[in-house]
């Protein structure tokens, strides 16, 4: 594992939830099908154990509802939703992460500028 | 085949991926994992090919939904030293490659329990709603009681099998409950099981008290015999012949058997004879009993005569 892989798993840890209350927002999904989106939507890094673990811990700490559907072929699918909480959850982590990369990407110019201290 | 290989591979990597959890707590535990399976099976659906191919080795899978969870790590240091080996120990066996085979393959005995369910939960109730009926593992067709018992089974079959095959997961509680609910059941039958050898098939008019007559039912090609239609060799019907068994106890037929109420002769004691045949009963409407056609065997030729003459001899013996 080089090392530009192992930041990028760092970081990932911090926004998964973020990542994953989107993919949410988006649509109801099932835990295979989230991993498949955050993966389409380029965070190609993103764990199956990861996804499916903070699924759980989402809808533990009550962010998510879900539901069962059953399959004709194949397993039955469990579907999560935002509930209120959620979106709540959702909307707050969004301008934490807007103000943090913002605050981050600020930093990173200023550095590439040779403005830095 | 290939999917079988699938199911087996998907119980064996949740097996493994359970070992490498099982130092949660078990609620944790059980909330954090309670459809692993589902979700490996998506995968492996979708993905082909084995599972730890595609998602790593099962430990580091288990690590990774640990911290993405947040659960404590396994470091042991608040465990009681004796609760940590006994869980070493579980983890042990449940990691073992038997008992994952075991654990792959009994999902599909579910169905099957579905149904020995429903048998067993019919039979108890049915044991619990009369004591002196004689249980047998199939009920008999031909009494009303036996047909009641086994249309009651298949209703609880069907509805045993919805229950089995609902969508909806139970909350944590009512899947306890349903747990609990189906061990009960599994307790409650065994003792009616066990006790429905113990009624002797050879029922007893017992010896003292006469009154309770515990009937047997014999069977015949056709089914349950309801009554036994003596006839003399050469045709002629008999009443009142007595039966005993190979004991000498009198031989009698369940009164029970279908719908059908037996008078019986009382003997100058005031006790039924039962073993009187053929038995004089009715309908439930009151009509008697009409004997049935009988087929009379031929008798081999070599004794034509032979035969009937010692009862036909007093007759002809004035005419000559």
């Amino acid at each position: 594992m080089n090392q530009a892989e192992l930041d990028t798993t760092q970081l990932l840890k911090g926004v998964l939830d973020l990542a994953v209350l989107a993919v949410l927002a988006d649509a109801d999904s099932y835990g295979y099908d989230v991993v498949r989106r955050l993966r389409e939507g380029g965070l190609d890094n993103v764990g199956d154990a990861s996804v499916y673990g903070t699924l759980r811990r989402l809808y533990q700490a009550g962010a998510l509802n879900s539901y069962v559907v059953p399959s004709d072929e194949g397993p039955h699918r469990k579907y999560y939703g935002l509930n209120n909480r959620g979106r709540k959850a959702l909307d707050q982590s969004a301008q934490n992460w807007a103000s943090f990369s913002k605050a981050l990407n600020h930093l990173l110019n200023g550095r590439s500028n040779g403005h830095g201290k | 085949m290939a999917s079988n290989d699938q199911a087996i591979d998907v119980a064996s990597y949740a097996a493994s991926v359970r070992t490498a959890l099982s130092d949660l707590p078990p609620d944790q535990a059980e909330v954090l994992l309670e459809d692993l399976e589902d979700h490996l099976r998506e995968i492996a659906a979708e993905a082909g090919g084995p599972l730890a191919e595609r998602l790593g080795p099962p430990e580091q899978y288990a690590q990774e939904l640990r911290a993405a969870y947040g659960a404590a790590q396994a470091n042991g240091r608040r465990q009681d030293p004796a609760l940590r080996d006994i869980r070493r120990s579980v983890a042990w066996v449940t990691g073992s490659t038997w008992y994952r085979q075991v654990r792959a393959f009994l999902p599909e005995l579910r169905p099957a329990w579905w149904v020995l369910r429903a048998y067993l939960v019919v039979l108890v109730l049915t044991a619990a709603s009369s004591r002196s009926y004689n249980l047998r593992p199939i009920p008999n067709p031909f009494s009303s009681r036996g047909l009641l018992q086994i249309i009651a089974t298949a209703i609880a079959i069907v509805l045993s099998i919805r229950l089995g095959r609902r969508d909806r997961p139970l909350a944590k509680g009512g899947r306890l409950l349903a747990i609990g609910a189906n061990i009960m059941v599994a307790l409650i039958a065994l003792p009616v099981l066990a006790s429905m050898g113990t009624f002797p098939s050879m029922a007893m008019v017992e010896a003292g008290g006469g009154q309770s007559v515990d009937p047997q039912t014999l069977f015949s090609a056709t089914g349950a015999v309801t009554n036994i239609y003596p006839y003399s060799k050469d045709g002629k019907p008999l009443t009142d012949i007595l039966l005993f068994d190979q004991e000498g106890h009198p031989l009698t037929l369940s009164a029970k058997i279908g719908d059908l109420t037996t008078d019986y002769a009382i003997g100058a004691d005031g006790q039924p004879i039962t073993n009187a045949y053929p038995l004089q009963q009715r309908h439930l409407n009151g009509d008697p009993v009409g004997t049935p056609r009988v087929a009379l065997p031929p008798w081999p030729v070599t004794s034509p005569t032979a035969s009937p003459s010692p009862s036909l001899s007093p007759s002809p013996s004035p005419g000559r």
